[in-house]
C-alpha cells in the first residue's frame, strides 16, 4: 500500500494569510471609490409600485440611487443550470418584480458606507403584494415531478429491477421519512464586488469560485465584449458553493460604476445573504429498505421532495447518490421539485450527498437493529464492485477498507450495541455511530500554462480557484515532485481571467481537473526542451536546461479533459460555461468514499449533545498534499457536525424571509463545539479517472457525518431522530 | 477641552470603558449618536451646535505604534476606518455585528470586535492590528504556530483568530485545550480549522510564556 505518496508541504499561502497580507476581493480600494448599499423588499412577493428617493438623495454624501427605473439597458441574468452564469434567472433591480422577501429593490451609492446605509433607511417604497409560499408545506407551493420538469439538463428517475415487488417480498423492512431544513453556506468572507472602469475596460475584484463565469456573465448583462472584462479572484474567503456563479450585486456594481465614472464597492451584508443568495434546499426523503434475514438488501425505494424556487428548477440529484451506496438488486427513485417563492437554491458543500447520506445511512442503522446485526457487518455485506444503475464497474471503491481501518482506529469493538448501555464517568450517555458517504469523482476541461526561467524559477497559471482547500499547495507539491525542483522555486497563480480561462471550481472537481492539466503542462515543458535540443535525460537542473536553449525562459501551455470528453469541450470553459464529467464515464463509474465513526455524549436530563471524538477514513484517490488534505477533512467533519446539530434556517411562512438570518442565530459550529477529529486516508490512486489518480475530497469529507451522529445519538438514547437539525427537544419528547 | 466631570455621568462599564471613550472633547459626537450622552454634557461642550448636525469628529490614536489623526464620521466603526481609510485590510468583516470575530484587533492590549467599536472610542488609545503583530520579518509566535499547525484554510478568519489567540494567552485563558476552546468561541471559522487553532494557541502559549 502506498501511503503519503506526496510529501508534507507547508501551505504555500499560509505566510501571507497569518500576516493579514492576503488581499481578498473587497480588500481592494481603488481611489475615488463610491460605496453601495441595498435597500431590500419588505414583502413576501409582489411588485414595487413606487420608490421615493428624494429624502435619500438629499442626504449629504449620497451620490446616486439606482432603482429598476434606471436599469433598462441591462439584460437579465441566466441561471447557471439553464446554460447561463448566474445563481438564478431573476436579477433584482432590473424590473419592478419582487420574487421573495429580502430581495434588493434599490442601490444607494454614497461617498461613505455609513451614508449609504443610512440612506437606504429613508427610501419610501410602496408595493403591490401577492400571495406567496416560502416553505415546501405551504398550499401555494407547487410540486412537480422532476422527470417532467422542463429543465435544460433533464434528470430521470432511476429504476433498476422491480423494486416495489422486491420491497414487498422482503423479510425485514424499514420505512422512514427524513426532513431537513434549508441550510446556508455562510463563508466567512461576505459576497461583494469592487468594480472599476478604465475607458471601456472593466476590472472586477470579487471573491468568486467562478471568475470565468462572472466575466462572461457580467459582459452579457452589460452588453459588452467579454474580452474587455477582467475578473480577479486569486483568494476566496471560503465559498462552499455560494460563490459558484454570478451574484446579484455584480452587474449592479459594474453598471453603477460605469454610470458614475467612479469605482464602486458593494459588500453584501450577512443578513442579505440569507435572502438573496443560494441555500441548500429543504428536503423530505422517504427511504424504504428491504433485506433478507442475512442482511442482504433485496430492494430499495427512495422518494425525495426537494425545494426549488418559482424562478428556476434547481436540479435535485439525491437519487444519483442514493443508488450508489450499496449493491441493491432493485432500486427505484421518485423525485419531486417543490416550487416556492425563495431565491433559487444552489450548491452547498455536499449539496445532495449530505441529505442523502443522512436518510440512507440512518435507515441502514435502523435495519441493522432490526436484524440484530453489527452495522459495519451489514454495510460490508452490501458492498459492491459494480454500479447497479449503469452496470459498469466502479473504478475504485475502498469502502470496506475505510470501514475496517476506521473501526480499528476508533475502537469500535468496545461498543456494546444495546442502546443506553454505555456511560461516561460523569453519567452522560455514550453513543457510538458509524455511516458511510460518497461523492461523484468528477473532472472537467482545464488549461494550464507553465513558465520556466533560466534562474530556476517556475511559474504556473492554472484554471482553478483557491478558496482555502489548498489547491495552490497541491499544485506546488505535484510540480515540485514532477520536475524535481524545490517548492520555493514555484509560484502558482489562479483565479484571474487575464491568464488561462478560469472555469467554475466546485463539486470536488478542482484538483481533479487542475492537477492533470498541470502535469500535462510539465510534460509539455520537457517535450519543448527536448525539441529545442536539450538532453532532458541528463538530469540537469531545470534552470540549466532552459539556459541551454539560449532563451531567457520557456513557456508552454497544456490542457486536460475528463475521460470520454472531446477536446472541443475546452471551448465551453473558455467561454465561462460549466462542463464537468462524472461519475459515469465510458466503461466505469467513479466515486470518492468516506466512513465516519462518531462518539457522542448525551447529558441525560437536558439532552445536551457533545461530540468529543470523530474518526474518519477517506478514499479520495491520490492525496496530493497531506497537510492541507488533513485540514480539509477536519473542516468537512466540522461541517457535518454543524449540519446535523446546529444549522437550520427558520423560514417565516407568514411573511417570508429567514427569521434567524445572521450568524448569531443561524448557528454554525464554534470552537467549543468541536473535539478530537482524526482523519485518515487510503491514498490509493485511481488512474482511470485521471492521470493524477485524484477522485476529489472537498465534498465527501462531509458526506455521512450526519447519519454517523444520528446513529450515535440513537445508540446513546434509544431515540431515532429523523429531522435535522437535531434540536434538543427531540430528545426530551416522551417516546412512543 | 477636558471634562473633569465625566466620571459623574458616565460609568465605567468594564472592558473598553466609556471613560476611555470620552477622553478629550473630540469624542463628543458619539454621545448623541450612540445615545448615551447627557444633555448637560452635550451643552457644556458645544453649546451652539446640536450634536446631530456634527458630521466629523477629530480622533487621534496610535495604530501599530504610529500616531495618526483623522476627521471621522462619528458613526464610523473602527473596522471601516482601519480598512477603508487606513488601508489596513487585515482585519476582516464577516458580519459587522460582533458575531464572528473576523475583525478582532487589540485596543490598549485588549481584544475587541472592531466592527462593534465606534472609531471615536479609540481616541488617544493604542490600536494593534494583525499588520502590527510581527517584529519586521520575525513572525509573532502565534503567527508561526498557526503556520506550523495549518490552523487555517481560506485565511479569512485568521487575522482575527490570531489577534484573539494572542489576547487569550495574555489573559491567562490558554491553560488547557478546554479553556482555549471556550475563550476562542467568539471567533468563528467556517472552514472548521478549530482543532488546529487550539493546537497552535497551546503551542504559542508555551513560547510566549517562555
Ligand atoms: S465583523 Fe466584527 S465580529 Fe464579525
Ligand atoms: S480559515 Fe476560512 S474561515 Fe477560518
Amino acid at each position: 500500500m502506498s501511503r503519503n505518496f506526496y510529501p508534507e508541504l507547508v501551505r504555500v499561502d499560509a505566510l501571507d494569510k497569518v500576516r493579514g497580507a492576503t488581499k481578498f476581493g473587497t480588500d481592494n480600494r481603488p481611489d475615488n471609490l463610491v460605496h453601495g448599499a441595498f435597500a431590500v423588499a419588505t414583502i413576501g412577493k409582489g411588485r414595487v409600485i413606487s420608490i421615493d428617493t428624494a429624502a435619500a438623495e438629499a442626504l449629504p454624501g449620497v451620490v446616486s440611487v439606482i432603482t429598476h427605473r434606471n436599469t433598462t439597458s441591462l439584460k437579465p441574468a441566466q441561471f447557471l443550470m439553464g446554460g447561463g452564469f448566474a445563481f438564478q434567472t431573476h436579477s433584482p433591480l432590473l424590473t419592478d418584480h419582487v420574487a421573495y422577501r429580502g430581495q434588493p429593490i434599490a442601490l444607494v451609492l454614497a461617498e461613505t458606507l455609513e451614508v449609504a446605509i443610512d440612506a437606504t433607511a429613508v427610501l419610501q417604497v410602496s408595493y403591490e403584494e401577492q400571495p406567496f409560499a416560502a416553505t415546501i408545506d405551504n398550499p401555494l407551493a407547487e410540486p412537480i415531478a422532476q422527470a417532467e420538469a422542463p429543465m435544460r439538463y433533464p434528470l430521470e428517475d432511476i429504476s433498476v429491477g422491480d423494486a416495489p415487488a422486491a420491497y414487498e417480498g422482503g423479510a425485514v423492512k424499514v420505512d422512514s421519512t427524513f426532513t431537513m431544513e434549508r441550510q446556508f453556506q455562510n463563508p466567512m468572507e461576505l459576497i461583494g464586488t469592487v468594480a472599476a472602469w478604465e475607458g471601456d475596460r472593466l476590472t472586477i475584484h470579487e471573491g468568486t469560485q467562478n471568475a470565468g463565469g462572472c466575466k462572461f456573465g457580467v459582459a452579457d448583462q452589460l452588453g459588452i465584449n467579454p474580452d474587455n472584462v477582467t475578473v480577479i479572484s486569486p483568494f476566496i474567503g471560503g465559498g462552499f458553493g455560494q460563490k459558484n456563479s454570478m451574484q446579484s450585486q455584480l452587474v449592479l456594481a459594474a453598471f453603477a460604476s460605469r454610470e458614475l465614472g467612479r469605482p464602486v464597492k458593494i459588500v453584501v451584508p450577512r443578513r442579505q445573504l440569507f435572502h438573496d443568495a443560494t441555500s441548500r434546499p429543504a428536503t423530505r426523503q422517504r427511504v424504504r429498505l428491504a433485506a433478507n434475514r442475512d442482511g442482504r438488501l433485496v430492494g430499495a425505494l427512495y422518494d425525495v421532495d426537494a425545494q426549488t424556487s418559482k424562478l428556476d428548477f434547481f436540479p435535485a440529484e439525491h437519487a444519483d447518490t442514493a443508488a450508489r451506496f450499496y449493491g441493491y438488486p432493485a432500486f427505484k427513485s421518485f423525485t419531486r421539485l417543490i416550487r416556492t417563492d425563495i431565491p433559487t437554491p444552489g450548491y452547498m458543500r455536499a449539496p445532495f450527498e449530505h441529505a442523502t447520506a443522512f436518510a440512507i445511512e440512518s435507515a441502514m442503522d435502523e435495519l441493522a437493529y432490526k436484524l440484530d446485526m453489527d452495522p459495519i457487518e451489514l454495510r460490508l455485506r452490501n458492498d459492491t464492485a459494480v454500479d447497479v444503475v449503469s452496470g459498469l464497474p466502479h473504478s475504485s471503491r475502498h469502502v470496506a477498507e475505510c470501514l475496517r481501518r476506521g473501526a480499528e482506529t476508533f475502537g469500535w469493538s468496545r461498543r456494546d450495541p444495546t442502546p443506553r448501555s454505555m456511560f461516561a464517568p460523569n453519567g452522560d450517555l455514550i453513543g457510538m455511530g458509524v455511516a458511510i458517504g460518497l461523492y461523484s469523482g468528477s473532472g472537467g476541461p482545464t488549461r494550464a500554462r507553465i513558465t520556466a526561467r533560466r534562474d530556476g524559477a517556475v511559474s504556473l497559471n492554472v484554471g482553478v480557484h483557491e478558496m482555502g482547500q489548498g489547491v495552490l499547495t497541491a499544485i506546488t507539491n505535484v510540480v515540485s515532485k514532477r520536475l524535481g525542483i524545490p517548492a520555493s522555486a514555484i509560484t502558482a497563480t489562479v483565479g484571474v481571467t487575464s491568464g488561462v480561462p478560469q472555469p467554475l471550481t466546485a463539486g470536488s472537481w478542482g484538483s481533479a481537473s487542475a492537477v492533470p492539466a498541470t502535469e500535462a503542462a510539465c510534460d509539455a515543458l520537457m517535450k519543448a526542451l527536448a525539441e529545442a535540443g536539450v538532453d532532458i535525460s541528463a538530469s540537469l537542473p531545470l534552470g540549466e536546461m532552459v539556459a541551454r536553449t539560449g532563451a531567457g525562459q520557456m513557456q508552454v501551455e497544456a490542457s486536460s479533459v475528463a475521460p470520454g470528453q472531446e477536446l472541443q469541450v475546452l471551448g465551453r470553459t473558455d467561454t465561462g460555461r460549466v462542463a464537468p464529467a462524472g461519475p459515469v464515464y465510458p466503461g466505469f463509474v467513479a466515486f470518492s468514499y468516506a466512513a465516519h465513526f462518531v462518539e457522542v455524549h448525551v447529558e441525560g436530563s437536558t439532552g445536551r449533545i457533545r461530540v468529543p471524538r470523530v474518526v474518519s477514513m477517506f478514499d479520495c484517490g491520490r492525496v496530493l498534499s497531506p497537510r492541507t488534505a488533513r485540514s480539509q477533512a477536519i473542516g468537512g467533519v466540522v461541517w457535518g457536525i454543524g449540519g446535523t446539530l446546529r444549522e437550520g434556517a427558520e423560514t417565516d411562512a407568514r411573511y417570508g424571509g429567514v427569521m434567524n438570518g445572521d450568524i448569531a442565530e443561524y448557528l454554525i459550529p464554534v470552537n467549543a463545539d468541536i473535539g478530537s477529529i482524526e482523519p485518515g486516508f487510503i491514498d490509493e490512486p485511481d488512474f482511470q479517472v485521471n492521470r493524477s489518480g485524484v477522485k476529489g475530497l472537498g465534498e465527501v469529507v462531509m458526506a455521512g457525518v450526519a447519519p454517523a451522529i444520528i446513529n450515535a445519538v440513537y445508540h446513546a438514547t434509544g431515540i431515532r431522530v429523523r429531522d435535522l437539525p437535531l434540536r434538543l427537544e427531540a430528545l426530551l419528547k416522551p417516546q412512543a | 477641552m477636558t471634562m473633569n466631570h465625566e466620571k459623574e455621568v458616565i460609568a465605567d462599564t468594564g472592558g473598553l470603558s466609556r471613560r476611555d471613550v470620552l477622553k478629550g472633547g473630540t469624542a463628543l459626537g458619539v454621545l448623541s449618536v450612540a445615545g448615551f450622552g447627557t444633555q448637560s454634557l452635550a451643552q457644556a461642550a458645544v453649546p451652539s451646535l446640536p450634536m446631530a448636525f456634527r458630521t466629523e469628529v477629530e480622533v487621534a490614536f496610535r495604530i501599530n505604534g504610529a500616531q495618526t489623526a483623522l476627521a471621522l464620521d462619528p458613526r464610523s466603526s473602527l473596522l471601516d476606518v482601519l480598512r477603508d481609510q487606513l488601508g489596513l485590510t487585515g482585519a476582516k468583516k464577516g458580519c459587522d455585528h460582533g458575531q464572528c470575530g473576523a475583525c478582532t484587533v487589540h485596543v490598549d492590549g485588549r481584544r475587541v470586535a472592531a466592527c462593534m467599536t465606534l472609531a471615536v472610542q479609540v481616541d488617544d488609545l493604542d490600536v494593534t492590528t494583525i499588520e502590527g503583530l510581527a517584529e519586521g520579518d520575525v513572525l509573532h509566535p502565534m503567527q508561526q504556530a498557526f503556520i506550523d499547525h495549518d490552523a487555517l484554510q481560506c485565511g479569512y478568519c485568521t487575522p482575527g483568530q490570531i489577534m484573539a489567540g494572542v489576547a487569550c494567552v495574555r489573559e491567562g485563558h490558554a491553560g488547557s485545550p478546554q479553556q482555549i476552546r471556550e475563550y476562542m468561541s467568539g471567533n468563528l471559522c467556517r472552514c472548521g480549522a478549530y482543532p488546529g487553532i487550539v493546537a497552535a494557541i497551546e503551542d504559542a502559549a508555551r513560547v510566549m510564556e517562555g
